[in-house]
C-alpha cells in the first residue's frame, strides 16, 4: 500500500475516506497482513530449516550378551544399525570390536582406523590392532604402538544392561589427533 | 527508508500510475462487506498455494512412501501439522468461499451483461478448484484416498462408449496404483496451478475492465462510488485475518488423523469423499439401473452447462431479485436440494457404526510399530511373541496391558519385549485395540482356552539383536509388497 493521496479523475462521483478515517483503515490493513505474514513465516520457515538442522539422531543398538565374549580378547560383533534417513529407516550392518575386561565391563572400538579410515583387524598372534592401508598398529587397549595413525582408535559408547551389550554407533573424522564426531 | 526505496525504483519504473490503477478503482455504490468474497477465495487459493508448495518439502508421490512421509509430516517435522491442518482446512474454506462468491455474484445479478465472460471463467475457475479437491484426497494414500478414488475414477467408466479409455487415462493404466498416483500429483502440483492462475488473471483482468458490477439497485450505483483502496481493502484485509486464525485454531485444534495405509485388498472399507462432493455422492444412492449414468454424468453435465451459458439464458436486464422470481426460485430450489442431500448424507454417516477413535489409532500405531513382525493376527505375523489374535478374551484388564506396553518385564517377568517410546495416550490407545482382539468363542478353529502360547518363544541366535530383526524384517516385508 503506497498510501498516496491523490485524487482520481472522477473526483466529482468517487469519494475516498480522507485524513484519520483513511489512516485507520491504511493501519488496521497493515496489522492484518503483518499477523498473517508472520503467522504463516514463522511456521513455515521452521517447518523448512528445523530438519535440516536436526542431528541425526544415534540410539543403543543392542548387539548381544557379553557372557560369550573371551576376556581380553577382541571380537569382531556384528549389529543391525537403524539409521533415521528423513521419513524413512534405513538398516545398515555395522561391525564394532569388542573387548570384556577382566573387571567385567566391555570396552568397544570403533572398526575404522583414525588415520584415514581403512578398516583395521586384529592379529591374535601378534595381540595388536593392525591396519592393512598405511601400516598402523595399536594395542589391544587402542593405543598406537607404530605408524601414521594421530590419535588411539575410537571407542564407541556402550553400556551393559542386564548381561546384554549396547552400543551406540558413531563415526568420526579421520586424520585428526582428537576424536571429532561426524 | 522504505519510502524512499519506493522512491528510487518509482523514478525508474514510473510505479505511481499502476498503484492508483490498482487501488483507485471506484466501486459504484461504494466499498461492502458482501465484495470479500472474492478477495477471500483469492486470499484462501494463495494459502493452499504456499502451504501446498511446503508440503511438497517431504512429500514423497509414491505408493510405497506416501503415507509414510504424510506420517513423517504429521508426526515429525517442526510445524508440519500446523501446516498440512491449514492445507486440509483451506481447502474446505476455498470451498465455502466459492459458494458465497457464487451466491453473491448470482443474486446481485453481477453474470449479466458485460460480465458474461468473467462469470464463464468464474465456472471454468470452480471446475478447477473441485479438481483440486479430487485430485489432492489421493495423495496420502490412506484407505479413504484409496478407496474414495476408487469409486471416483469408477464413475468415469460409466461414461456411453468412452468410459473404459477415459478411466485408464485418468488412473495411467488399468488399474489404480503407482502411476495413477504420480499423475494426481503431478495435476494436483503442477498442471492445475498452471491452468488456474492463468484463469485468475483473466478473471481479475476482466474485472479491471469491465468493473465491479455494484449494488443490484442501479440507481444507487450511478448516485455515487468509492475508491478501492483504502475502504474495501481494509474489508478484505480484516476478512482474511479472520480467515487465517480461524483455520489456524482448526489445524491446531480439531485433529485430522491419517486412515490405515492404503490396502488395495481390503474391500470391507467404506470411503467418504470430501463433504463438498457428498450431495452429489448421496443422490447417486438414489440412481440405480439405467438412471445411474445420466445422474452420474447427465446431471453435472447439466448443471455446468447452465451455469456456464446462465448469462445467455437469463437476457433479463433486471438485477433486483425482487424482480427475478424465476431466478430467485431456482436459485432456492437449487439450494434446499443441495443443503437436504448433503444433511441426509451427514446424518447417514453417523448413523454407521462408530469405530471408536482411540480404537482406530491404536490400530494405526500396532502397524506403525510392526507389532506383527513378533506377534501374531490370524495366522499373520511372527512367532516370536504370543499370537495376540484373541489377547482381549485372555486379557481383559486394561490396567495390565497399559504397565504390560510400558514396560513388558514389570507384568510378564522374562518377556524380551522392548520398551516401546510410547505417550501416555498411544498406550492407551494401543490397550484400546488389544481389548478389542475379542471373538475365540466365535471361531470354531480356536478357543480362548487352548492358545496360552502367552510366553515368548525361544529366542534364536544371539549376535543379532532380535529388535534389529523387527526392522529388519519389517524391511523386507516392504520390498516384497
Amino acid at each position: 500500500m503506497t498510501g498516496h493521496d491523490a485524487q482520481p479523475d472522477d473526483a466529482l462521483v468517487t469519494s475516498t475516506p480522507v485524513g484519520t478515517r483513511r489512516r485507520f483503515f491504511a493501519w488496521v490493513t497493515k496489522i492484518a497482513m503483518g499477523v498473517i505474514g508472520v503467522g504463516l513465516a514463522v511456521p513455515l520457515i521452521s517447518y523448512a530449516v528445523a530438519p535440516a538442522l536436526k542431528r541425526r539422531e544415534s540410539s543403543w543398538n543392542e548387539i548381544g550378551p557379553i557372557d560369550q565374549l573371551p576376556a581380553g580378547e577382541p571380537e569382531q560383533l556384528e549389529f543391525v544399525n537403524s539409521v533415521k534417513d528423513g521419513w524413512r529407516t534405513a538398516s545398515v550392518k555395522k561391525v564394532v570390536w569388542a573387548i570384556k575386561q577382566p573387571a567385567g565391563s566391555v570396552v568397544v572400538f570403533s572398526p575404522i582406523c583414525p588415520h584415514l579410515g581403512c578398516g583395521f583387524r586384529w592379529d591374535s598372534d601378534d595381540k595388536k590392532f593392525k591396519c592393512p592401508c598405511h601400516g598402523s598398529v595399536y594395542d589391544v587397549t587402542g593405543k598406537v604402538l607404530d605408524g601414521p595413525a594421530p590419535r588411539p582408535l575410537d571407542v564407541l559408547p556402550s553400556k551393559v544392561e542386564q548381561g546384554r551389550l549396547w552400543v551406540t554407533y558413531k563415526q568420526y573424522k579421520s586424520g585428526l589427533d582428537r576424536p571429532v564426531e561426524l | 527508508m522504505a519510502g524512499k526505496l519506493y522512491d528510487w525504483f518509482d523514478t525508474r519504473l514510473k510505479l505511481k500510475p499502476l498503484g492508483q490503477t490498482l487501488l483507485d478503482e471506484p466501486i459504484p455504490g461504494g466499498a461492502s462487506w458482501i465484495y470479500v468474497f472474492g478477495s477471500a477465495t483469492l486470499f484462501l487459493f494463495c494459502l493452499q498455494a504456499t502451504t501446498g508448495m511446503f508440503l511438497a518439502l517431504y512429500y514423497v508421490p509414491s505408493p510405497d512412501a506416501a503415507y509414510d512421509t504424510v506420517q513423517f509430516i504429521q508426526q515429525e517435522v517442526q510445524f508440519g501439522w500446523f501446516v498440512r491442518g491449514l492445507h486440509h482446512w483451506g481447502a474446505s474454506a476455498v470451498m465455502v468461499a466459492i459458494g458465497l462468491h457464487l451466491l453473491q455474484v448470482y443474486l446481485y445479478g453481477a453474470y449479466k451483461r458485460p460480465r458474461e465472460v468473467m462469470w464463464m471463467v468464474g465456472i471454468g475457475l470452480l471446475l478447477l478448484m473441485l479438481t483440486f479437491g479430487f485430485t489432492g484426497y489421493l495423495l496420502p494414500w490412506d484407505q479413504n484416498a484409496y478407496w474414495a478414488t476408487q469409486v471416483g475414477t469408477n464413475m468415469v467408466a460409466s461414461v456411453p462408449f468412452v468410459g473404459d479409455i477415459l478411466v485408464r487415462l485418468l488412473r495411467g493404466g488399468e488399474s489404480l496404483g503407482a502411476l495413477t498416483l504420480s499423475r494426481f500429483f503431478a495435476l494436483h502440483t503442477l498442471f492445475l496451478p498452471s491452468l488456474i492462475v492463468g484463469g485468475i488473471l483473466l478473471h481479475l483482468f476482466i474485472l479491471r475492465r469491465v468493473g465491479p458490477a455494484g449494488p443490484w439497485n442501479e440507481e444507487e450505483a450511478r448516485q455515487r462510488s468509492e475508491t478501492f483502496y483504502p475502504r474495501q481493502v481494509y474489508m478484505d484485509a480484516v476478512v482474511m485475518l479472520v480467515l487465517f486464525l480461524v483455520l489456524a485454531v482448526l489445524a491446531g485444534t480439531i485433529e485430522f488423523p491419517l486412515a490405515d495405509r492404503a490396502d488395495p485388498a481390503d474391500h470391507t472399507f467404506t470411503p467418504v469423499p470430501e463433504w463438498y462432493f457428498l450431495f452429489f455422492y448421496q443422490l447417486l444412492k438414489y440412481m440405480s439401473g439405467p438412471l445411474e449414468p445420466l445422474a452420474t454424468w447427465g446431471l453435472p453435465i447439466l448443471v455446468i452447462l447452465g451455469l456456464l451459458l446462465l448469462p445467455f439464458l437469463d437476457r433479463n436486464k433486471e438485477r433486483r431479485p425482487r424482480s427475478r422470481p424465476v431466478a430467485v426460485f431456482a436459485l432456492t430450489m437449487f439450494l434446499v436440494t443441495i443443503f437436504t442431500l448433503l444433511g441426509i448424507s451427514i446424518r447417514d454417516l453417523h448413523a454407521l457404526p462408530k469405530v471408536d477413535p482411540s480404537l482406530a489409532r491404536g490400530k494405526v500405531l500396532f502397524a506403525q510399530h510392526h507389532c506383527l513382525a513378533c506377534h501374531s493376527l490370524h495366522g499373520e505375523g511372527g512367532k516370536v511373541g504370543p499370537d495376540l489374535s484373541y489377547v482381549g478374551d485372555r486379557r481383559t484388564d486394561r490396567d495390565w496391558h497399559i504397565r504390560h506396553l510400558r514396560d513388558p518385564a514389570s507384568v510378564s517377568p522374562g518377556s524380551i519385549m522392548p520398551k516401546f517410546p510410547l505417550s501416555d495416550r498411544e498406550v492407551n490407545d494401543l490397550a484400546s485395540f488389544l481389548l478389542s482382539l475379542k471373538g475365540a468363542a466365535a471361531d470354531p478353529t480356536k478357543g480362548a482356552l487352548d492358545t496360552e502360547a502367552t510366553e515368548y518363544a525361544a529366542v534364536p541366535s544371539v549376535g543379532v539383536a532380535w529388535s534389529c530383526r523387527v526392522c529388519l524384517w519389517a524391511e523386507e516385508r516392504k520390498e516384497l509388497l
